[in-house]
């Protein structure tokens, strides 16, 4: 290279480059050594064991390193540095340059590591006998995630993108022939906004944390069959998938909020291809700890119980191939472009995918596997039932999820169904149903044999109850105008709650370690309630069915799922919208938002206000993005439903901060705003009727003082003191008429929120009159919004249940933590 | 016949009935003429004609918003979606509509499309800068 670039600092980036290569190489040596260690024959020799630590330990803190490094380059702005510049500006607060840092794809791979490496120096602590097969799997992972980092030529391919790309090799573009080039480059492209929200902090790095944690589980079961200890890994392996899932959910959660609350889709899930990769792993490994618990409980279903466990590992690798490979390209929203990491996310999951095959494939002879059929009537047997429908339900969001994938593998052209949602809705609702009925009775029985008679009593008082309460439910929200499955869901749902509840009361006076799975599965159902409701039985509140000019064959043609969903309102002009009249009554900017703020008031019979607040739907623009504002909602918290609100269009190129009013100099242009001005020859009191209200002439002020401008002698200048009356509202204006030095001026005064100008245009002495000249803006020049306003019922019952599956899942840990004794 | 063998038919009747499902609800990507000599909906891969103009009023009606897609055999059809225009709608570079033909004119349910904006945005940027240099 021959130029010296000015201004650059690329001393940071050299010692990241150098942590990245590093902790590429302590990843490696730990795999080696690891596995040494667990095949060494020599009991007494530790120096494998030991050498597996230190590089393990050299590989956490490389990457502790690496993202120092990283965090200060993006912290001082370094805009030399592809990563910085793409996805951090100056004006980013310091809690959004947290978020900035996963916000690319380098950061992302840099968060799973750094989570797997927390774990693995956990597992080195605490694993004791496990650690060495353990930490050779982990370790494994561990030299994949590196290397998507390495950034490195090698054989002309390149490896991995380092997260210390500079711009200069990252885009060509003639500038960076200048050695100066940095002098131009002011500013980064700054975050996309709609990733400026709290949750876009916090979610990441739990859906992480969830993600790089069911590596455990798989480590303990490739582990177990590896070393031939086929029945005790999966005690250490319930909790750690325990752990997993909860974490997981909860990411996954967490993302939903966000969308529900910085998205303008109108929901919080919308079955898109990266969201349904995200619970592929939740799905098998939720199943994989049920049938664990049947194992440890029974000795039965152990096949199952491995094949879930590996499976969920090779999920999680599977997903993030889906979001990060651009495979998905025509069918998602979110998910990245190829970095061309394409052969290297590929190999991840196959090297994975064949660990997985040969342990279950060689040793399978070995297996403890049950000759004995379960009873019908135990809680394993239909444990077991659940799991795989667990795995159905996940094998069915995996097979249209993949539809590109094989599109991309056969050269088909299979597009995926053409109501997509609807698709997903009524099929994953089948097995929800399934799910949350064997939630609900498998609880009343018991391990290997079960009392029958007591058994078909309780389930059916039970089902009577729980159909009457469903029966109620159903009828009172309006589920029952939906497709049968959802009502059959909402009777499963219900009946989980009341069996669960039934077993935590009997927890509670009994066994209270018994209480976590009822708690877990009570969260559980309430969570499918809570969806099942809000998005079954949303209500459109803006609907619009006034002031629409047909089109020919237009509304005749349309179903019912191209509703008429948005409401088009003038500034200050109520609208009357569901039970609520909406005002809009004006915008304001804070950088970089523009609120609008949107009046809604709830009317009684006789007319009085029940209710009154102020919605305040945003957009938010990023120039540097050069692209249009992204709309944010704002939603009215009740207790049991929400009220959502959106922008939905805007006037194009509006400056809704117009001049100040009281401008009357070379103002012709700003006479085309208005329509034709009509004259008004009035006295004192009486009113002008116009389209949007009444005005009044008060009285005439003869001491009105114009700004700046001295009144001598002969000067005469006369104020008309008016009020405007529009949609209830007053407003005053005083245009002012002016003899000065024998000319005549006048003054006009604007009235924006009415959209008027008013002109004292003549003053009449011989009638006692004035002349009143009235501009009035046409309709289509005064500001006005689009919205669309949501209604979500009961959608507090999908975040309760998430806090209460929570709840359960951690007393559930506590219980197998305690039952564990690892050697 | 073994329990767990008849729960096995089961499990595999359902995944067979999965499949199918999947497989008979999935569509085709076509054209507006493929479009034309059917009812079902259908997916049209094309891109937005520019050079024409989009119409959305929202004074005269906020759920109607028109414009031209060209789809990849050459052939443009007018479009009708029922709603505002979606966000960046001018940039996009490709557009995937859901849709059926009514008379002349596609009415389409829902419109995918791919921005360069928002995850690769190098593209755009470089245009930027080579405005930058020619200020000097």
């Amino acid at each position: 290279m021959d130029t010296a670039f000015k201004g650059e600092h690329l001393l940071p980036g050299h010692i990241g480059q150098v942590f990245v290569i590093l902790s590429f190489g302590g990843a490696l040596l730990s795999t080696l050594s690891y596995f040494f260690a667990t095949t060494s024959t020599n009991k007494l020799d530790n120096s494998w064991l030991k050498m597996g630590r230190i590089a393990f330990w050299a590989n956490s803190v490389s990457i502790l390193g690496v993202g120092t490094m990283l965090f200060y380059v993006i912290y001082n702005h370094y805009f030399e540095y592809h990563y910085a510049w793409s996805y951090t500006s100056r004006s980013l607060p310091v809690y959004y340059i947290v978020s900035g840092f996963w916000n690319g794809q380098e950061g992302g791979f840099l968060l799973w590591t750094f989570w797997q490496a927390v774990l693995g120096n956990v597992l080195i602590w605490r694993a004791k006998s496990w650690e060495k097969p353990v930490m050779t799997v982990i370790s494994l992972s561990q030299l994949f995630l590196a290397s998507m980092l390495l950034g490195v030529e090698l054989f002309n391919a390149r490896i991995g993108s380092s997260p210390f790309l500079l711009l200069r090799n990252a885009i060509e573009a003639p500038i960076f022939s200048r050695p100066d080039y940095l002098s131009f480059i002011k500013d980064g492209q700054g975050m996309n906004p709609l990733l400026q929200n709290y949750w876009m902090v916090i979610h990441p790095p739990t859906l992480f944390l969830g993600a790089a944690s069911v590596v455990v589980p798989f480590a303990y079961a490739v582990a177990g069959l590896w070393q031939k200890r086929y029945k005790e890994w999966i005690a250490p392996a319930i909790s750690w998938g325990l752990f997993a899932s909860m974490i997981l959910g909860v990411g996954v959660i967490m993302g939903s909020l966000w969308a529900y609350q910085s998205l303008n889709f109108g929901g919080f899930w919308a079955w898109d291809a990266v969201e349904n990769a995200s619970i592929f792993p939740w799905l098998t490994l939720v199943g994989g700890v049920h049938v664990m618990i049947v194992y440890k409980n029974t000795g039965h279903s152990y096949v199952t119980a491995t094949v879930l466990v590996l499976v969920s590992f090779i999920m999680v690798l599977y997903s993030s191939f889906l979001a990060r490979s651009g495979v998905l390209g025509d069918t998602s929203v979110h998910a990245f472009t190829d970095l061309g990491m394409f052969g290297q996310l590929v190999s991840y999951v196959l090297v994975f995918l064949a660990i997985s095959v040969w342990c279950v494939v060689a040793r399978f002879k070995e297996l403890p596997i049950t000759k004995k059929d379960e009873d019908t009537y135990s809680r394993e047997f239909w444990m077991f039932v659940g799991a795989i429908f667990l795995a159905l339900s996940c094998f069915h969001l995996l097979l249209v999820t993949s539809i590109p994938v094989f599109n991309r593998a056969f050269g088909t052209k299979i597009a995926p169904p053409v109501d997509l949602v609807g698709h997903y809705n009524v099929i994953q609702s089948s097995f929800a149903m399934v799910i949350a009925i064997l939630t609900g009775f498998t609880q009343f029985l018991k391990y290997k044999k079960s009392d029958i008679t007591r058994f078909f009593i309780t389930t059916a008082v039970y089902f009577v109850l729980a159909a009457l309460i469903t029966a109620l439910v159903v009828y009172a929200t309006g589920l029952y105008k939906l497709h049968f499955v959802f009502n059959l869901v909402m009777f499963g749902s219900i009946y989980s709650v009341l069996a669960n509840g039934k077993v935590l009361a009997d927890a509670v006076k009994g066994k209270f370690k018994l209480a976590g799975s009822a708690v877990a599965h009570i969260g559980f159902a309430l969570m499918l309630v809570g969806a099942l409701i809000a998005a079954g039985t949303r209500k459109v509140v803006s609907l619009n069915e006034s002031g629409v000019i047909k089109m020919n064959g237009f509304d005749k043609a349309e179903g019912e799922r191209s509703a008429r969903e948005n409401v088009m309102i003038y500034k200050n002009e109520p609208v009357k919208m569901g039970d609520y009249t909406v005002t809009y009554l004006g915008d304001s900017v804070a950088a970089p938002n523009r609120y609008f703020k949107v009046n809604y008031k709830r009317l009684d019979e006789t007319g009085k206000v029940t209710e009154e607040f102020i919605l305040k739907p945003n957009v938010l623009t990023n120039p540097q993005m050069g692209s249009e504002p992204s709309p944010v909602p704002d939603t009215k918290h009740y207790l049991l439903h929400d009220l959502y609100t959106h922008i939905t269009a805007l006037p194009v190129g509006t400056n809704t901060q117009a001049a100040a009013a009281g401008d009357a100099h070379g103002e012709e242009n700003d006479d085309k705003n208005y329509d034709e001005p009509v004259p008004h020859q009035i006295a004192v009191g009486d009113t002008i009727h116009y389209r949007d209200g009444d005005i009044i002439l008060k009285s005439l002020n003869r001491e009105v003082q114009v700004q700046n401008i001295p009144i001598t002698g002969n000067d005469v200048a006369i104020g008309a003191k008016l009020e405007v009356i529009s949609h209830n509202k007053k407003y005053e204006a005083e245009p002012v008429y002016m003899i000065k030095n024998k000319s005549v001026f006048d003054f006009a005064r604007k009235v924006e929120d009415a959209g008027l100008k008013l002109r004292l245009s003549k003053i009449i002495p011989a009638e006692n009159k004035v002349e009143i000249v009235v501009y009035q803006q046409p309709q289509n020049k005064k500001p006005w919004i689009v919205m669309r306003a949501l209604d979500f019922p009961y959608i507090n019952f999908l975040w309760s249940g998430t806090i209460i599956m929570i709840i359960g899942f951690l007393l559930s840990i506590r219980r197998r933590n305690s039952e564990l004794k690892t050697v | 016949m073994k329990k767990s063998a008849i729960f096995g038919l089961v499990v595999i009747a359902i995944a067979i009935a999965v499949i199918i499902s999947t497989y008979s609800s999935s569509s085709t990507y076509g054209s507006f003429s493929d479009a034309k000599k059917t009812t079902d909906e259908l997916h049209v891969v094309g891109h937005l004609d520019k050079s024409k103009e989009l119409y959305y009023d929202a004074a005269k009606d906020a759920n109607y918003f028109a414009f031209f897609v060209k789809d990849n055999k050459g052939e443009e059809c007018k479009v009708i979606y029922t709603g505002t225009k979606p966000q960046d709608f001018e940039k996009s570079e490709q557009i995937v509509l859901t849709g059926r033909m009514t008379g002349k004119e596609f009415h389409a349910s829902t419109i995918l499309m791919k921005c360069p904006s928002k995850y690769t945005k190098d593209k755009v940027e470089v245009t930027e800068f080579k405005a930058k240099t020619a200020e000097i």
